[in-house]
């Protein structure tokens, strides 16, 4: 403290103005790179999304108001999209909820050989979407593939499992079920071992029941780590891109397309550069209200709570 | 004190006089131009790259380095446009498909070349060689207008590749007589005059599952028939749909004919129905994979090397992963040929897509890098380099290269080359073929995994190319 009063009242100039100036000195390069690399550019293609604009031809750029989302909006395939998506993550939030709920019940108990099988369990979530991608792909192919190769040890005949909508919507959720439930699962784990082992003790000696010990004293300590679990996991699968591209590429058609993939297919294939523009800020409006709506019932059940 | 002022005025003047011979004359300091080139990753510019690497020397005297950006080639459309669009000027040159070249000239991203081939007789004598569909198909915009841009890279074409020890295997022909009635095509040149009904007599007799007999061995897994690009990414599809529509006697919308032109009625007329019903008909022979919509050009090709298909058809650019002990099962299996027509009258109608692609300069360049990626050029299409290239796997436009005897020899492919480049055709080169490509392979994709029928794949394709091309007022 000393120090640092001598060198503020004798310092020169510039050493004073970085010591007065010390904290926002320190995060200025940081905010400058969010700044360049991300604020500017959703400005940017803010503006952008109410010009009609393509990014492959030479002509100007032509203020449209709100053209682009209107004409996003009334889209019937805009619609089918987001249909496609609902359904996605629906499904797939609900059984990563499910299998990283059980893992996380398997994992809550101590046995010999859990910290190995920890460690593979939580292997998904650490890989590429890329590799994930490109491995659930082989992995489902009918002619070399292992599950073709197992079904037909049994039936005699190869699967081809991407085939259909409804068997290549199956695959892409187990893809995306396989490499996230386990985010599910330690968020869950974090909740299931901060519960007082007293309480269990306790209930053990009112004879409470398998479930009324989970719903009152388990489910407790894991709503709100459920719920942030439900968030995060709702708004990548809304997001869900990657591993969709990479297994079918929205195929077969475009049954497996979701509005992510959609946004890029108007932005670099169609280019319609402007109106994926305002395509992408729907869908981020979408996210905001569903944060929003996570945000208002954690709030609700605190002030319940209190 | 007189010797050290006679000193100073001696190396005074050696300075003097070694400025002045930098200024004035002496040997000329050659500068490092380096040239960008974006680039499909596939072994035709792996190839170029290594050539250039090794032997290339700027007439200019400056020590001129290609440096290739290899992009995998799913993702090269858009890579490259996205650098072109935003601004970046990062290539000097780029390989491009054909298609792309109304988008990017439009752009205002590829540089025109007339003047240059004008005042430059060694270009005239180039293009004077050059095979007339690969000049219309990869230097002319708009399509067949003497407006040029680009240089042939790799010309590619459509081709057939066959497991000879299959087809030439004596019980397996026996068989197949004894069930068809005709004898099953053995040689090239047998296999030349193929048609598509004998395709789909190869696709249901080599058809064997698990445990059966093929070519004197017991399978140990399931084996197809035939194989061909039917997948839903890029062009996968629409490469050799085009082919079965303008056999028939149906048309794609013609550019050269906008604006009176249509796409009603034509994409969709009654003979282009049956000529995309045809080419259904025949995935039925395939691999299952042809079911999911993800049997690209990729696919087709791994089929093959795995030894999982008896017959395909490929571009030559895959060729070399082909007859490569360390990619491919069948390296010593594999023999070539042209690609089948519909037999019409006794006559087989022929009409394939042109594969390959040429490379562009980009409009940003100093008249210093014009020059040596001019040269480039130059040296690329010169004699003995294309020789080269096509004896380490490639191929070449120049009619002076391609009919040599010598070329014939180089690679068991080259002999289905040069024939086959006559009755090729090209896809739109017009600015928004990106999307009504994107369209068509989507509708295409629909149809071979079952969801909608061939009518109304190309009815939707039609009313959309109808919309969308009356809208930027292509059709009247």
């Amino acid at each position: 403290m000393a120090v640092t009063t001598y060198h503020a009242e004798h310092g020169t100039l510039l050493e004073r103005f970085f010591e007065r100036n010390r904290g926002p000195l320190l995060v200025s390069p940081a905010l400058a790179v969010l700044f360049i690399m991300n604020i500017f550019p959703l400005l940017w293609s803010f503006g952008l999304s109410f010009y009609r604009y393509r990014a492959n031809r030479v002509k100007e750029p032509e203020f449209v108001w709100f053209k682009n989302y209107q004409k996003v909006l009334t889209d019937p395939v805009v619609w089918e999209r987001f249909q496609t998506t609902a359904i996605v993550v629906t499904v797939d939030v609900l059984l990563q909820l499910v299998v990283g709920f059980l893992l996380a019940l398997l994992f809550e108990k101590t046995f010999p050989g859990r910290r190995v099988l920890l460690m593979l369990v939580l292997t998904p979530m650490m890989l590429s979407f890329v590799a994930v991608g490109a491995f659930f792909r082989y992995y489902y192919e009918p002619t070399f593939g292992l599950l073709s190769q197992a079904v037909k040890a049994v039936t005699g005949e190869p699967f081809i499992l991407l085939g259909s909508e409804v068997g290549a919507l199956a695959g892409i959720i187990f893809a995306d079920v396989w490499m996230w439930s386990p985010f599910v699962m330690l968020l869950v784990l974090a909740g299931l071992v901060s519960v007082p082992k007293h309480l269990y003790e306790a209930a053990e000696i009112d004879r409470a029941s398998w479930w009324r010990r989970f719903w009152t004293i388990t489910f407790p300590y894991i709503r709100g780590l459920l719920l942030l679990a439900i968030l995060f996991r709702t708004i990548e699968a809304f997001k869900l891109f990657d591993i969709v591209f990479l297994i079918t590429e929205g195929g077969p058609g475009t049954s497996t397309e979701t509005i992510a993939v959609y946004v890029y297919r108007v932005a670099f294939q169609y280019f319609k550069t402007s109106q994926s523009a305002a395509l992408g800020y729907i869908l981020l409006f979408v996210v905001i209200v569903l944060t929003n709506l996570y945000l208002f019932f954690v709030r609700r059940r605190d002030v319940e709570e209190q | 004190m007189r010797l050290m002022t006679t000193g100073k005025a001696a190396l005074l003047a050696g300075a003097m006089a070694l400025v002045g011979s930098a200024m004035w004359g002496g040997p000329a300091k050659s500068e490092e131009i380096i040239i960008n080139m974006a680039a499909p990753d596939w072994p035709p510019t792996r190839i170029m790259q290594d050539m250039a690497n090794a032997s290339y020397k700027a007439p200019s005297g400056n020590d001129v380095k290609l440096v290739i950006d290899f992009i995998p080639w799913p993702d090269y459309y858009t890579r490259l446009a996205a650098s072109l669009t935003s601004g970046e000027e990062k290539y000097q040159m780029a390989v491009s498909d054909s298609q792309w070249l109304g988008a990017n000239i439009e752009g205002g991203y590829y540089m025109k070349i007339n003047e240059f081939i004008d005042a430059d007789p060694g270009l005239q004598a180039v293009f004077e060689d050059l095979h007339p569909n690969l000049v219309a198909s990869y230097s002319t915009y708009p399509h067949r207008t003497e407006n040029y841009y680009g240089f042939p890279q790799m010309p590619d074409v459509l081709v057939v590749y066959y497991r000879q020890d299959l087809f030439c295997h004596e019980g397996e022909m026996a068989a197949f007589k004894e069930k068809y009635g005709y004898d099953l095509p053995c040689s090239p040149e047998e296999h030349n005059e193929v048609h598509w009904g004998q395709v789909a007599d190869f696709g249901e007799f080599f058809r064997r599952g698990t445990g059966d007999s093929l070519g004197g061995e017991t399978l140990n897994d399931d084996f197809y028939g035939i194989a061909y690009q039917a997948g839903k990414g890029y062009d996968f599809s629409s490469m050799q749909i085009n082919g079965f529509i303008w056999q028939h006697g149906g048309s794609i919308w013609d550019e050269t004919m906008e604006p009176e032109g249509q796409a009603l009625g034509v994409v969709n007329s009654d003979v282009a129905v049956q000529a995309f019903e045809h080419y259904l008909s025949l995935t039925e022979h395939m691999p299952p994979v042809v079911q999911t919509g993800t049997m690209d050009i990729f696919k087709v090709d791994e089929l093959f090397r795995e030894g999982k298909v008896a017959w395909i058809i490929q571009w030559i650019g895959f060729g070399e992963s082909a007859i490569a002990p360390e990619l491919s099962k069948v390296h010593d299996k594999v023999n070539f040929a042209r690609m089948p027509g519909l037999l019409v009258d006794g006559e087989i109608v022929r009409w394939s897509n042109i594969g390959g692609q040429p490379f562009v300069l980009t409009t940003w360049n100093s008249d210093t890098v014009i020059k040596e990626a001019l040269d480039f050029c130059k040296w690329w299409l010169s004699t003995p380099v294309q020789h080269e290239f096509a004896s380490r796997g490639g191929q070449s436009g120049l009619q002076s290269v391609y009919t040599t005897p010598e070329y014939m020899e180089y690679r068991p492919w080259n002999h289905a080359f040069g024939p086959s480049l006559d009755w090729q055709r090209d896809v739109w080169h017009i600015p928004e073929f990106f999307e009504l490509l994107v369209q068509q392979q989507e509708e295409f994709d629909k149809a071979i995994t079952g969801q909608i029928s061939a009518k109304e794949a190309l009815d939707n394709i039609a009313v959309f190319q109808d919309e969308l091309l009356r809208d930027v007022g292509r059709i009247e």
